[in-house]
């Protein structure tokens, strides 16, 4: 159970008098239910019955495979592919009404999903017809679900799923223009800064874009948003991400200015000491140079700060520190 | 003592909302989570109870680790627990349901296997059949689903791999082919998130560091990368949340200290807070643990409130294995412990 407030001794017991009622529906619909599942009823009242039972309880999962087995053992047998498309409509308006009241129970993404992967063909000749007109509306579905919550992790990997299947794929740079926006209304949707991160990843694989120009972009996008909010660490986490191993000492060395500038703004940034010591680091280990001493020591000063401000990881601070001033004694 | 709860009146009347006073407690209320885990069986007259029924073995694994790590295993009925488990058996898949009559799946598999292994009854199991119907449910690209719909998460990777662990059948399992599909789970971020592509999210961490842990392969973790990130889940109130700008929750919070436990880094965040968080969401009077302060208890943030609390060092508790989530003890009797580090034990007069 999650956020739900405890309730007084009194109020749980007017509750479970109130309950008394419901108990009992609940139960013989259930036995009445499952009674039909074991003697394999694979009719219409069947279908309607799962219906019922999963109004009340969507997680019931075995109901949900139930359902799916009276569709494949009976509804679909003798069926025109018109009534299965039907059928199958009428299955995605329910989950999408249940989605809306529970958007996180994992059997109803799941049996939406089973759904789209059993479109027919059709209609008639044009094979694809339902599955296109199908695929286009989720992606609108998805993003209403995004709408109420952002941050859901169901609906973006729903998102993903429709994305990869849809059968006139979108380009995948549109991603990007997606993110954005979701980006663009919270900085701290950690969600969005991921999906962007597994776009670009794709999308320089396959050589469409060049990672160079890409990551000067994003340095631009991040640096105004380490500006906005220097608090919000799924910002300083991408920039982790998009500098990398370090292996551009010149970028590097940007970077570490460009931070070091918001540190005289917000001398108190944890987030800005804490990413200047791993980038320090990293010029360490990568371009060991006569300025080692200077850089350790820059080091050294800002995780004595950072065990004072942020005392919750003091030990993590304390091991980095060890491993600095190592690297230091043992060119 | 009465903390401030921002939902009395001011005169002490609370029950214009229904909502009681919030009583904090210093300590863990151990008596009165004993008796909470043995109410349940019994509290047939909440509609939750009913609602909740295709959790029914779960429910019971997490009610048993639990009075396990207070050392109060004996407080629920052991043959009675053994008979209830094997009712759940679905003879047509081979495997376990959630409840009697419910169809087969692998999360109730691993918990009725966890229940028998910790009640020393796996020789009431057809090892063969259920081993059978584990390995057919991985994937051509090595994740696992959980039933033969095909849902895939690597949740259910974690079930397949503790359970052929616990079982002894584990070197039946195709572990490269395992590993390589949570290692296409990874982020930039160092974490794992439930399929390719997916967030991170300290749940799926844990499942996926734990699995790797058990197959020996903890070598294709970043582990300074996904220990920082772990260990900035922890927030100012000591509670640690499951993604970055989440609220902190007690079930949270043990999956990301199980993660730090196996990756040897449970030092990085302060636990005295941690502990503090997780004996705040107590119900002092009726037992049992929730999420957050205030708010309903359940046995499923009951066992990871009080897990949280052994691998944090708190007194009078029994260990917890990290990998397995059971007791540490179980484990290393039939020789399963892996190199994981939990914090020193405290003596009572510490806390
Ligand atoms: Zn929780």
């Amino acid at each position: 159970m999650h956020g739900v407030k405890r309730q007084t001794q009194q109020a749980i017991v007017d509750r479970k008098q109130r309950e008394k009622s419901k108990i009992e529906g609940l139960l013989k619909l259930t036995d009445a239910v499952l009674d039909r599942k074991k003697g394999k009823d694979w009719s219409a009242e069947a279908f309607d019955a799962t219906t019922q039972l999963l109004t009340v309880n969507p997680e019931f999962y075995t109901i949900w495979n139930y359902r799916r087995n009276i569709l494949l053992n009976g509804l679909f047998r003798e069926s025109t592919p018109e009534d299965i498309n039907e059928l199958l409509s009428g299955e995605l308006a329910l989950t999408m009404k249940f989605l809306q009241s529970h958007p996180k129970v994992y059997w109803i993404w799941n049996h939406r999903q089973w759904c789209l992967q059993n479109v027919p063909q059709g209609p008639g000749s044009d094979l694809d017809g339902w599955r296109k007109k199908y695929w286009a509306f989720e992606l609108q579905a998805v993003e209403k679900m995004l709408n109420a919550d952002a941050r859901n992790f169901h609906a973006w990997n729903y998102r993903r799923y429709v994305l990869a299947n849809m059968s006139v794929p979108r380009p995948e740079s549109s991603e990007l223009t997606y993110t954005m926006k979701k980006i663009e209304s919270n900085f701290s949707n950690f969600s969005a800064w991921h999906q962007r991160s597994k776009v670009y990843t794709s999308l320089w694989h396959q050589g469409k874009l060049d990672p160079i120009k890409s990551k000067e972009k994003e340095f631009e996008l991040v640096r105004n948003a380490m500006y906005t909010d220097p608090d919000d660490q799924s910002i300083w986490m991408y920039h982790r991400w998009l500098v990398g191993l370090g292996h551009d000492k010149e970028l590097l060395e940007r970077e570490i200015g460009v931070i070091q500038e918001l540190l005289e703004e917000q001398p108190d940034s944890k987030w800005c000491m804490e990413s200047l010591v791993h980038y320090k680091r990293l010029i360490l280990t990568n371009y060991p140079s006569d300025r080692d001493k200077d850089l350790v020591a820059d080091c050294v000063r800002l995780l004595d700060q950072l065990k004072d401000i942020d005392s919750a990881r003091r030990h993590r601070y304390e091991e980095i520190h060890r491993a600095v001033v190592n690297i230091s004694t043992h060119p | 003592m009465a903390a401030d709860t921002g939902v009395e009146d001011g005169a002490g009347n609370y029950e214009v909302t229904g909502i009681p006073p919030l009583i904090m407690s210093t300590h863990l209320l151990v008596p009165l989570h004993v008796k909470y885990i043995q109410g349940l069986g019994e509290s047939k007259d909440d509609l939750a109870y009913h609602l909740t029924a295709h959790l029914r073995l779960n429910a019971i694994y997490w009610g048993l680790t639990a009075l396990s790590i207070v050392n109060h295993q004996d407080a629920l009925d052991r043959d009675e627990m053994i008979e209830f488990v094997m009712s759940c058996w679905d003879e047509e898949a081979g495997a376990f349901g959630a409840h009697p009559n419910h169809d087969a799946h692998i999360l109730a598999t691993l918990s009725a296997i966890q229940i028998l292994v910790m009640q020393d009854a796996l020789d009431r199991l057809d090892v063969p059949k259920v081993v059978k119907f584990i390995l057919s449910l991985q994937q051509p690209s090595g994740v696992f689903a959980g039933d033969s719909f095909g849902e895939i998460d690597t949740r259910f990777s974690y079930c397949a791999v503790s359970a052929l662990s616990l079982l002894g059948r584990l070197h039946e399992l195709d572990i490269e082919k395992t590993t390589n599909y949570i290692i296409q789970c990874r982020n930039f971020d160092g974490g794992f998130g439930s399929c390719v592509g997916a967030e991170s999210h300290a749940g799926q961490v844990w499942v996926c560091v734990a699995a790797l842990a058990i197959m020996d392969r903890l070598d294709v973790v970043d582990v300074p990368t996904l220990a920082w990130w772990l260990a900035e889940r922890q927030l100012p109130s000591g509670g640690l949340n499951g993604r970055p700008e989440k609220l902190p929750d007690v079930c949270y919070s043990h999956w990301a200290l199980s993660s730090l436990a196996i990756l040897k880094k449970l030092s990085w965040i302060d636990a005295d807070r941690t502990i503090s968080f997780i004996l705040s969401a107590q119900d002092s009077e009726g037992g049992g643990i929730a999420d957050r302060a205030g708010d309903m208890v359940d046995v499923f943030h009951t066992v990871f409130g009080i897990a949280g609390l052994s691998l944090l060092g708190y007194p009078d508790l029994l260990d917890l294995d990290p990998v397995y989530c059971m007791p540490a003890a179980t484990i290393e009797k039939m020789g399963l412990r892996k190199d994981w580090q939990a914090l020193e034990r405290r003596t009572t007069s510490e806390s």
